[in-house]
């Protein structure tokens, strides 16, 4: 089975041969088959959330390569990347990234506006997803309004909305108690099923040990010190 | 120099866009300069961005030389009070040696400026940027035609005195002139109509021959039909199209059509006419750069409807400046 | 086109959101381009009422000078011009200027064989016996009389003469006929003292107006002490004296619309971290730079024409309803009975397109570097928070 992410000998420094020059990933080499759930771990600063923005192609490695289904995406231009994040990928982020003066369905439409679909076609699809998290009968308040479990439920349903292969996740349970972490363990174990490759960030080992995490890469100072499959 | 309205809000829209042109040019060097499409640097990415801005300072720029072209237009005409004799733009335009030369100057920075603004997006639509150094090489061309379309711009009002007698279109498009003009005034309408119309008929033949066979020999020559119909049709207008649209069999002013008591028709006219010429000269533009695999791929992709705009375009243009003379009851031909 | 709409409806709702943030920008937007608009709907409006005025004068009028001053012209140079060809007619005319102290304004008087032809709107009738007149609106609201009533007028050797109103123009533009008081000629001649053989101006009329250069030319020869003024050159220095006040003021208030430049750059620099964090998102989400530049030029854009709007009503407002208070000081001014002064309302398009062109060009060129430097933000940020 061909891999679905190839990165080969990426390297990411920031400020480069400036003096405050920062070495985030060292030489890493990871691949990534269809339908896996990879948990990426280590200690704040390990370089978690550059390899996480650089998998999905949020930024652009210093050196090395990654490949996306066989496609080399680390050197396209920037819109080429936007045009990758919104149709291959889903992000759930650490702090959510809602708009949080913005209605729960316009929110997790935001995805689709750079596309060409109509207007109705959007809010259908956007309600579908909405209906799927339970979220329709809060579609039309405002983020700010809901409760911290509702956010993260709108903010999967927007990782969702433009059906991606892919789903990365930054810290998705730094701010949820056990029980909502379960409830999200289960949504993502459903995703998974349908045949989405899920990618998280975390230092939960509530996350990490579960048994829906089929691989867990450890990460120290920019390197890889442990891949295994669990 | 006469301190009027639109004068002076046409001299500051020139400086304004010259101002940004120049940014644009300021960062087009620095892009020529170190761009390398190889590297993944932060200098790098730093200048791709760039590049957005550049391409959104020049869409800009083209903009404000749509209107600016209009306005220029409207205040020649709303000047031409001034100068005893003059009863319309043409008048104003002839108060000086440099009127004209002003109006040319626009005509060619809207076609250069349009076609930098489409190969731009062309070229951002790659994922390779093949055009990059030619792109901005061609900006730094750009620039100094807008900086010349003002400087001639304020030449022109300059030299303007409210007091010369001036011929007005009466005399300058009356038959017996010897300028271009007014020989194309004083050309036969049968034998202008003629010409006109089989120059117009070529360029859709063409047109339709690109649309159905991908041969290379085409676009050349549908860039060289357009070019000519360009031509061709604004003689035509000045020949023929006026007098049918004024009805008066020796009223041959080119700008009175933009007026309201025309119903503004020279609009939808002029616009027409300016997207069929170029979008018809885009396939022959783009032939060499066929050469970039990348390219290649993005313009045949989108070829068809560069030549469909152009086929409509030239359809609305017939049927627009065509339309009194099959349904109007003026007639000109049988005198 | 449809993902441009879309964007345009996302730039909507975000500019709705930001309500309290815009609504500064908007009024003093707003208010920068009331003042530009104000300057060139009155100087507009004024140039169409003396323009529209002037249509109706005499193609030809001669006047003869002295010591180059303008002085009586003898009523018999009328049978030299009349036997010029293509000369329709001539009309020797009588009117002078009238300085009343007690209201402090000058009238002036016409004789009724030759008023001005635009004045159709005449509530009553024109002066038929000696001692009857008819006067302009302004005239009539400054002596406050009524049709009926006696305006009384001192003469050269300060006797009053009573002279009965039969008649006061209600014409719709008020520039021309305000000051006006139409006296029967001969009773006007006696009131100025001035000899029957003599009239002020000679009105000249031709069959074809391609000819008026040539007449002029050829009235100077034959009199030498005349001067010959056509209609066009009187528009045309009308023309050129308007052009040159509004381009005076306009001149002053773009002043104003650089400083409001100012603002406006300061506030699309300074955006908000809230604005930053949202753009922020939207790129990671996958929006393209582009899309962002197009959102920013659909904001200003919206921006732009609702305060031109705004403006353009405002200006309106100004000039048309309350007669412009703020400018009329500056650029009337030549006679003093203007209190009453209504203007046609008179917009085209040209003067739109130009105010237009002046206002939001700059605007649009004050925010692309600012929006550039917001569309390019980073999305790498985003995952950090």
């Amino acid at each position: 089975m061909s891999p679905l992410l190839t990165i080969t000998n990426l390297n990411k420094i920031y400020h480069r041969h400036q003096p405050d020059e920062v070495i985030a990933l060292r030489d890493i080499s990871l691949k990534i088959t269809a339908g896996e759930v990879v948990a990426l771990t280590g200690p704040s600063g390990s370089g978690k959330t550059t390899l996480l923005s650089l998998l999905g192609c949020m930024s652009k490695p210093t050196s090395g390569s990654i490949q996306l289904r066989g496609r080399l995406v680390s050197k396209l231009p920037e819109r080429f990347l936007a045009q990758i994040r919104r149709t291959s990928f889903g992000f759930v982020f650490q702090q959510y990234n809602l708009l949080r003066d913005v209605s729960v369905l316009e929110n997790v439409m935001l995805p689709l506006y750079p596309s060409n679909q109509s207007f109705r076609v959007m809010k259908k699809t956007a309600g579908a997803v909405l209906e799927r998290f339970e979220l329709q009968k809060m579609m039309r308040k405002k983020v700010k309004q809901l409760s911290g479990g509702e956010q993260q439920r709108v903010a999967i349903a927007r990782a969702l909305v433009a059906n991606p292969d892919i789903i990365i996740a930054d810290e998705p349970t730094a701010h949820l108690d056990s029980n909502l972490s379960e409830i999200l363990l289960g949504i993502l174990a459903n995703l998974n099923t349908e045949g989405k490759t899920i990618i998280i960030a975390t230092h939960d080992p509530a996350i990490y040990q579960s048994p829906l995490i089929q691989r867990r890469v450890s990460l120290r100072h920019g390197e890889i010190v442990e891949d295994k499959n669990q | 120099m006469i301190l009027h309205p639109g004068i002076l809000s046409l001299l500051s829209g020139s400086l304004l866009t010259l101002l940004v042109m120049l940014i644009a040019s300021g960062l087009g060097i620095r892009i020529l300069l170190s761009w390398d499409a190889s590297s993944s640097s932060e200098g790098q990415i730093i200048l791709e961005r760039k590049t957005w801005l550049v391409s959104t300072l020049v869409n800009y720029a083209l903009g404000f030389q749509i209107f600016s072209a209009f306005l220029f237009i409207a205040t020649a005409e709303d000047i031409h009070q001034l100068f005893v004799g003059a009863m319309c733009a043409t008048g104003s335009l002839n108060a000086n040696l440099v009127g004209w030369l002003v109006l040319l100057i626009k005509g060619i920075l809207l076609f250069a400026a349009a076609l930098w603004v489409i190969l731009n997006r062309l070229d951002q639509r790659t994922e390779d940027c093949p055009l990059v150094r030619q792109k901005y090489f061609a900006l730094l061309l750009l620039t100094p035609l807008v900086a010349l379309d003002g400087y001639l711009q304020w030449r022109y009002f300059r030299g303007l005195q409210p007091e010369i007698i001036t011929s007005c279109c009466g005399s300058l498009f009356s038959a017996d002139g010897e300028s271009v003009v007014s020989e194309l005034a004083g050309m036969p309408a049968r034998q202008a109509m003629l010409l006109f119309f089989s120059m117009t008929g070529t360029h859709l033949i063409v047109l339709s021959a690109c649309l159905r066979f991908k041969a290379t020999i085409l676009r050349p020559l549908l860039f060289m039909t357009a070019v000519l119909m360009l031509f061709i049709s604004l003689g035509a207008i000045i020949s023929f199209i006026s007098l049918y649209i004024y009805q008066m069999p020796s009223h041959h002013c080119p700008f009175d059509m933009l007026q309201s008591h025309y119903g503004y028709v020279g609009y939808p006219i002029y616009a027409a006419l300016f997207i069929a010429t170029l979008y018809g000269m885009l396939p022959g533009i783009c032939q060499p750069l066929r050469q970039h695999e990348s390219i290649e791929k993005e313009v045949d992709r989108i070829e068809r409807n560069w030549l469909w705009f152009s086929l409509w375009a030239t359809l609305i243009f017939l049927l627009i400046s065509c339309w009194q003379m099959v349904f109007g009851s003026f007639t000109l031909l049988g005198y | 086109m449809r993902r441009q709409l879309k964007i345009l409806e996302y730039t909507l709702s975000s500019l709705i959101r930001r309500k309290a943030k815009n609504f500064s920008l908007i009024v003093v937007y707003a208010f920068t381009i009331a003042t530009l608009g104000s300057v060139l709907f009155l100087t507009h409006a004024l140039k169409e009422e003396a323009t529209g005025s002037l249509t109706e004068a005499p193609a030809l009028t001669v006047q003869r000078i002295s010591a180059g001053r303008h002085d009586l012209i003898p009523t018999h140079y009328t049978t030299t011009i009349k036997h010029l060809p293509g000369v329709k007619s001539v009309t020797p005319r009588v009117w002078g200027y009238y300085y009343d102290s007690l209201i402090k304004a000058n009238l002036t008087l016409i004789g009724s064989n030759n008023p001005p032809a635009e004045l159709l709107l005449l509530d009553g009738n024109l002066p038929e016996n000696p001692q009857e007149c008819a006067i302009g609106k302004g005239v009539a609201d400054a002596f406050g009389p009524a049709i009926g009533d006696n305006l009384v007028l001192e003469d050269n050797e300060q006797k009053s003469n009573r002279f009965k109103i039969t008649g006061i123009f209600q014409a719709e533009s008020s520039l021309l006929t305000n000051d006006l008081v139409i006296l029967p000629e001969t009773t006007l001649r006696t009131f100025f003292s001035m000899d029957p053989e003599m009239a002020t101006d000679l009105v000249v009329e031709v069959y074809n107006p391609r000819e008026i250069k040539t007449l002029a030319k050829k009235i100077k020869y034959l009199l030498p002490d005349t001067r010959p003024i056509s209609r066009d050159e009187i528009l045309h220095t009308y023309d050129t004296l308007f052009n040159w006040r509004s381009g005076m003021m306009l001149a002053v208030a773009i002043a104003a619309l650089i400083s409001f430049c100012i603002l406006a750059w300061d506030k699309a620099t300074g955006i908000s971290a809230t604005e930053k964090q949202e753009i922020g998102i939207l790129k990671a989400l996958g929006w393209e730079t582009a899309d962002v530049l197009t959102a920013k030029f659909w904001e200003g854009l919206v921006l732009s024409l609702t305060s031109f709007l705004l403006g353009i009503l405002a200006a309106w407002i100004h000039v048309f309803v309350f007669a412009a208070p703020a400018l009329v000081p500056l650029l009337k001014g030549w006679s003093v009975l203007f209190p009453k002064f209504q203007l046609t309302p008179a917009i085209d398009f040209y003067q739109l397109f130009v105010l237009a062109f002046l206002t939001i060009g700059p605007y649009l060129v004050c925010t692309i570097i600012p929006s550039w430097k917001t569309a390019v933000t980073d999305p790498e940020q985003i995952m950090r928070g």
